[in-house]
């Protein structure tokens, strides 16, 4: 029992970690409705420029956070202006190729300028490695920082989209594109401005995740596809969606890891998802509108 | 084929390069990267079947490959059976494989296929991991050495090449029969636009399936190849995201659902890359990658319809102007409309009986009962929001009854009741859609064409139908532009050819005049007549009352989703129940 319990909260504190990463991308593809397969790769420029301002300048991980989110802010905003934004009319399968292509790109970039060596951060400060216990569990305390993050960025974009002015003009432009355009909303800008903001995230989240992960060039690849299944699962679009998913997937994650075998546990998220698509392509909380 | 055209001989001496140059020079490595060229290209052209002719991105197809490859070795291994045999039993995984995946995944669209084509390649991988014993895991399976032709082994690197040159004109051949065969052009009008497809009786997963499982066949085969080639398999390169990624992209850069593009992309690509890696060889690792990255992106923002797309056509003027490409002579005229009028006009053709549909709480249609005579033109009127078009649908199979039947009556004097609007079409209801449906990018030839395919296989015969279809449409000047060229009029006409073309007995027109103007509303009733005069049945929902009037035998009048009357065009419209549908209780008291 006691291996059961410790075995959900490891899920549940996972399940942080996956939402962060994937809040960014159900953003991304409720707004501008791009799926955007190199939202990995951005994850993993995140992690390495917060690995190398903590090796420069010997700032903590969560310092590094600042200048991370307005590097990814920038580099989003950058995609949607030049990749995306010139590709907004085409077929839905040319959005996908660039974004794959621009995901290849990056991730051999790093490969090139960063070799293939796994890179961990110094910190020497132990903020975020550490454990503590709850009764006779264990919980660690970055996941549980984490934790405590992904639910305040959750909850502070959804304030942000309902009550300012330019949140509810981004919200109009994921209804209705040609409508918003009508009622003044420069909707060009805002989709740059909602693809940086979801690459934001992850600037946020590689500073929250580089004290327990190091990072690699294929370090997205390890976490794109999971954040796909999480976002699809709690409906492609849906910010709350995507927190329960991600703590669902991280419970199926942990138990399974352990009940069945630890290298089928993708496997069985994987058939979940695919069970999803099939039975309900809108996601288990998603709009309506997933097979769009 | 004609080996004298221009197109077959130029083609076939480009194709035969791909011998030529590595024979010439002798190098090994000239050997590899042309072997590599050859299976790569059947790789993305067997792709393109899938993700060009039908438009389904696959990003999983390393599962076809993978399988192929591991079910030849494993055979090789523990049955001691030949590659050239084992290669057929791995195809024969590969097909189940390919409709076990696709049959469920056909109904996602977008992103959403993509996504579950590579979550079921990862499925596949952890799989193979897992099961170590059997497949050695991730360590991979090594080939046993057993040289010789009988075992696909050679010391020499030019039966390789011969055997993957072969792979491709295999695959380059049956790329070329479904270009040109009636399954290619359902294949694209499945692609454009479903329910168009569906209307002259395409049945869509059939055909999505075919192309799934000839492209799963031919990648199997591929990788049952190429492992032999290797020598050595393992679970990370076989079921790979990014081979199946590097093939989809040949494709698009030489040109989506072309013939030769998926071949003109690797060529191109592929060495550039291998020759960057080659250059820059410790200058970094990710090189090749980055190329393939960078060249991916810079296609897709400058020329995303690819290469062949985008010059095809110049080129091929060209080529035609060398000699041997005389336009063959037009073949004497064969009607296929055969002037057989039926013997049993006047009889009930098309019946509906209390059909009742409900959308949650709304009762659109509600205990509708019609029955169409052959040979009648019936009009149906109605306010706006009625429910006319939901009882088409169900008339044409596109929504099911919630309950109550649809009755067809066939040639043979059968009654059946088909249930998907392929069958519907089939059985002889050809339909219209009140927001047209034109298969924007094809030609007006084409899209009749894609009617007439119901009753022939042969596209040459396709095109004497939509030929004569376009006659009595009033299109012949039209036939060579595209859909998406007409004006409003020339595409309800083109609607209304479509339908014709799959020689219906009973026609639905949804308000084909809608938005016309006075002349083309009279060359639209002149069609009806024409139609009508060949002994076919109309049911037309029509607001232009001119029309409706001039054309009707009798007429039914649809309000709040049930039949309000039924009766002769004069007698309906006289009726007072009639007016107050249409202008409200008032009208009448104001008239009163």
């Amino acid at each position: 029992m006691e291996i059961f319990l410790q075995l959900l909260l490891n899920g549940i504190l996972l399940g942080g970690t996956l939402a962060i990463i994937s809040i960014g991308l159900t953003l991304i593809f409720g707004i501008v409705r791009v799926v955007n397969f190199a939202h990995g790769e951005f994850l993993m420029i995140g992690m390495y420029a917060v690995y190398l301002m903590n090796q420069h300048f010997g700032v903590h991980p969560y310092v590094a956070i600042i200048p991370a989110v307005a590097l990814l802010f920038m580099l989003g905003a950058g995609m949607q202006r030049f990749i995306i934004q010139p590709l907004l009319a085409a077929e839905g399968h040319i959005q996908i190729f660039a974004t794959v292509g621009v995901s290849i790109a990056l991730m051999n970039a790093a490969l090139m300028v960063f070799g293939a060596d796994v890179m961990t951060v110094n910190n020497p400060s132990g903020l975020g490695t550490g454990s503590v216990g709850i009764g006779p569990l264990r919980a660690s305390t970055g996941q549980l920082l984490t934790f405590a993050v992904s639910l305040a960025l959750v909850g502070g974009l959804h304030w942000f989209l309902h009550n300012t002015f330019l949140g509810r003009a981004v919200r109009a432009t994921a209804q209705h594109r040609n409508a918003a355009l009508l009622m003044g909303v420069n909707v060009n800008r805002i989709y740059i401005f909602a693809f940086g903001l979801g690459c934001a995230c992850l600037g946020l989240a590689s500073g929250m995740i580089a004290p327990q992960y190091p990072v690699f060039p294929t370090f997205g690849t390890f976490f794109v596809l999971t954040a796909f299944v999480i976002v699809v699962l709690g409906g492609l679009g849906s910010l709350s969606g995507a927190l329960i998913g991600s703590i669902l997937i991280g419970v199926v994650d942990s138990l399974a890891g352990y009940y069945i075998a630890p290298d089928l546990k993708e496997v069985v998220y994987f058939m979940i998802f695919l069970a999803i698509l099939i039975f309900r392509p809108t996601g288990l909380f998603g709009a309506g509108r997933g097979s769009e | 084929m004609n080996f004298l055209h221009p197109r077959v001989y130029l083609s076939l001496a480009a194709l035969s390069l791909l011998l030529i140059i590595p024979f010439s020079t002798g190098s090994n490595f000239v050997f590899h990267l042309f072997i590599l060229i050859c299976s790569y290209a059947a790789l993305a052209t067997a792709w393109n079947i899938v993700g060009g002719f039908a438009g389904q991105l696959s990003l999983g197809h390393a599962v076809f490959y993978g399988a192929g490859a591991y079910v030849s070795t494993l055979l090789m291994l523990h049955l001691n059976l030949s590659p050239w045999i084992g290669m057929f039993v791995g195809a024969a995984v590969s097909i189940v494989l390919a409709v076990i995946i696709s049959w469920p995944c056909f109904r996602l669209r977008g992103p959403f296929f993509a996504l579950a084509t590579i979550a079921v390649l990862e499925v596949i991988r952890l799989l193979v991991i897992n099961q170590h014993d059997f497949t050695g895991g991730a360590a991979g399976l090594a080939v046993p050495l057993k040289i010789g032709a009988e075992w696909m082994l050679f010391r020499a690197r030019w039966p390789y090449l011969l055997i993957a040159f072969g792979f491709l004109v295999i695959t380059l051949l049956v790329s070329w029969k479904i270009k040109h065969s009636r399954l290619g052009y359902y294949l694209i009008a499945v692609r454009e636009r479903e329910d168009a497809a569906q209307a002259v009786g395409v049945n869509a997963v059939k055909v999505k399936l075919i192309a799934v499982v000839l492209s799963a066949a031919l990648t199997s085969l591929i990788g049952s190849f190429h492992a032999m080639y290797l020598t050595f398999i393992e679970p990370g390169a076989m079921f790979s995201l990014e081979l199946s990624i590097q093939i989809a992209m040949f494709a698009l850069i030489g040109g989506l659902g072309t013939l030769s593009g998926p071949l003109i992309g690797t060529v191109i690509v592929l060495p550039l890359a291998e020759l960057a890696r080659g250059w820059l060889g410790d200058a970094g690792s990710g090189v090749h990658g980055l190329v393939y990255g960078l060249v991916l992106v810079a296609f897709v923002l400058t020329i995303p319809q690819g290469l062949v797309g985008r010059f095809g056509e110049r080129v091929s003027r060209w080529v035609d102007k060398l000699p041997g490409s005389r336009t063959s002579s037009p073949k004497p005229k064969v009607s296929i409309r055969a002037a057989h009028l039926s013997t049993t006009i006047g009889a009930p053709i098309l019946v509906a009986e209390n059909l009742h549909r409900y959308f949650g709480g709304l009762h659109a249609t509600n205990d509708v009962s019609l029955s169409v005579k052959e040979g009648e033109i019936v009009g149906v009127i109605g306010p706006n929001g009625a429910g006319k078009t939901t009882v088409f649908n169900q008339l044409s199979g596109f929504i099911q009854p919630s309950s109550g039947v649809v009755k067809v009556r066939t040639v043979d004097g059968q009654w059946i009741s088909p249930s998907s609007p392929a069958e519907f079409a089939i059985a002889g209801i050809g339909r219209t859609f009140q927001i047209v449906q034109p298969f924007a990018d094809l030609s007006v030839c084409e899209n009749i064409m894609l009617g007439a395919f119901m009753h022939t296989r042969d596209p040459e015969e396709a095109r004497q139908i939509a030929c004569e279809v376009a006659a009595l449409t009033d299109l012949t000047q039209l036939l060579d532009s595209r859909a998406k060229n007409l004006t409003v009029g020339g595409m309800k006409r083109l609607e209304m050819a479509r339908a014709l073309a799959t020689r219906p007995r009973v026609l639905l027109l949804d308000e084909v005049m809608a938005g016309l103007n006075p002349t083309d509303v009279t060359k639209a009733i002149e069609i009806i007549r024409r139609v009508r005069a060949t002994g076919v049945s109309v049911l037309m929902i029509e607001h232009i009352m001119q029309a409706t009037m001039t054309l009707s035998d009798r007429i039914v009048v649809i309000s709040s989703g049930a039949v309000l009357m039924d009766g002769d065009p004069q007698t309906v419209v006289s009726n007072p129940e009639v007016i107050e549908a249409y202008l409200g209780k008032e009208y009448n008291h104001a008239t009163a």
